[in-house]
């Protein structure tokens, strides 16, 4: 029995779908609540709505590209795998690295003519256990993260949006810098995106057009992709 | 209006981060448990078990590459997430790509603050519609199959290949507008642990030593943000 048809079998889509059923649940559950409580704290419907419809409209164009990165999974690791690993907690990149290690463990390369049953059992196992550590360590002491962020601010309300603005700007700093540093195609998506950005926000809140605000990450993406692309 | 303010403080802190954190930890650890469902599933339905060598080995591997991101990168990311946000998107996956960004717009979009209680139900609700949509396109992008996917003419698959730089670049600049000298000084603390990266100055360090530019941008630009928002050098 070739191994794809174990990974493709309906025991492993069974498995596949448990784990992305309990991410959409929590996602439904947390939705409500935020809806239910939102109105409580004074939010009105329109910015719940607004939060809801643009976190939707800019989650396309990054969707696809990982969709582009199934690809790479799909052919050595079969569809439940990869679905299932990119629907809930994985991202391309690693989700590749660690398979590569599950199978080189056995002495196979991932997608090589001889890999077998056991090569990919190993990559999955490899995947599982590569991962499971920020779900355990986010279910158990995310509440407690909340102390650390307090500490931060040194117990000053005004100081909590300064302190998250910050980490933000140094997140994505790292995020940027080891793109822009490349100098290639990759600078010019970068800077594309940021100039594209800066001008639509600029205009949405000046002019005060919301529908610009919602639109202003999916436009700034794709102009930085499409331009960038013909550099390449 | 104090009596007001203390209220709906009191329905965030009593009512919903209580509920957001008892299920948090019970669908987050149910989540762990089941994401040994396949491997379950190739030992008992089709009687496949590598030897606990091979798992061993494979798993050394990641967790020197993994291991360090398993607790830098809830800390890291904590303070723009919140507590319903972290959650979310350690359960979901694909962070930087997709629920930053999407958490972040959400709030651009409902015009509140991050970092804000607010802001913290705001960012909720649009990584609660990135997983909705994430899901959807994978599905019928895995059931549509990989043939599909590979009569895409190649140009048109390579130009993805820019879209995630083009979201960094995006997401930077919607928070450096809001606090431009942060910006600059976020670029020259990231820019420069990335140089260290690239020039092998961070070898000493085990593991990958990228989680090392992650903290120290992150807790680098909080630390000199804090110090000039306390010398007046910036305003909330």
């Amino acid at each position: 029995m070739d191994y794809l048809d174990i990974a493709n079998s309906l025991p492993m889509w069974i498995a596949a779908s448990l784990a992305v059923i309990v991410c959409l649940c929590q996602a439904i559950l947390f939705l409500r609540r935020s809806w239910i409580d939102g109105k409580k704290v004074g939010l009105t419907d329109e910015q719940l709505r607004a939060g809801f419809r643009s976190g939707a409209i800019s989650a396309v164009g990054p969707a696809v590209a990982i969709l582009m990165g199934m690809v790479a999974l799909l052919v050595s690791l079969g569809g439940a795998i990869s679905w299932m690993r990119l629907s809930f907690i994985g991202s391309v990149m690693f989700e590749l690295m660690a398979a590569g290690f599950g199978t080189e463990a056995v002495g196979i390369e991932l997608g090589a003519p001889d890999m077998n049953v056991t090569a990919f059992a190993n990559a999955v196992w490899t995947m599982t256990l590569g991962a499971v550590g920020w779900l355990v360590i986010t279910g158990l002491f995310t509440p407690n993260m909340e102390a650390i962020r307090r500490k931060l601010a040194g117990g000053r309300e005004a100081l909590l949006p300064v302190i998250t603005i910050c980490a933000m700007l140094g997140a994505f700093a790292y995020l940027s810098t080891e793109r822009i540093l490349r100098f290639d195609h990759q600078t010019i998506a970068w800077a594309i995106g940021a100039l594209t950005m800066g001008i639509l926000l600029t205009t949405a809140r000046s002019r005060n057009l919301q529908w610009l605000r919602e639109w202003s990450l999916g436009i700034s993406m794709f102009t930085g992709m499409i331009i960038a692309s013909f550099f390449m | 209006m104090s009596e007001e303010v203390g209220t709906t403080a009191n329905v965030f802190e009593d009512e919903y981060i209580p509920f957001i954190s008892r299920w948090g930890m019970i669908t987050n650890l149910t989540a762990a448990v089941l994401s040994f469902g396949p491997v379950f599933v190739l030992a008992t339905v089709f009687g496949v078990m590598p030897t606990s060598a091979a798992i061993l080995a494979g798993f050394v591997s990641i967790i020197s590459v993994s291991g360090a991101f398993w607790i830098v990168e809830p800390i890291s990311y904590f303070p723009v997430l919140g507590i319903p946000g972290t959650y979310m998107a350690f359960m979901s996956g694909n962070i930087s790509n997709l629920r930053l960004p999407c958490a972040a717009v959400a709030q651009e979009s409902a015009g509140v603050e991050a970092g804000t209680n607010e802001g913290a139900i705001i960012s909720t609700l649009g990584v609660a519609a990135s997983i909705i949509v994430n899901v959807i396109i994978l599905t019928i992008g895995v059931i549509l199959g990989a043939a599909l996917i590979d009569a895409l003419p190649e140009g048109v698959r390579a130009a993805f290949d820019n879209i995630l730089p083009a979201i960094f670049g995006a997401i930077f600049v919607q928070f450096a507008l809001a606090q431009p000298k942060i910006g600059v000084v976020a670029l020259v603390i990231g820019g420069f642990m990335t140089w260290l990266l690239r020039e092998g100055y961070l070898a000493f360090l085990p593991g990958v030593p990228s989680y090392a530019v992650i903290i120290v941008s992150v807790f680098g630009t909080i630390a000199v943000g804090r110090w000039m928002f306390e010398r007046g050098m910036i305003r909330t």
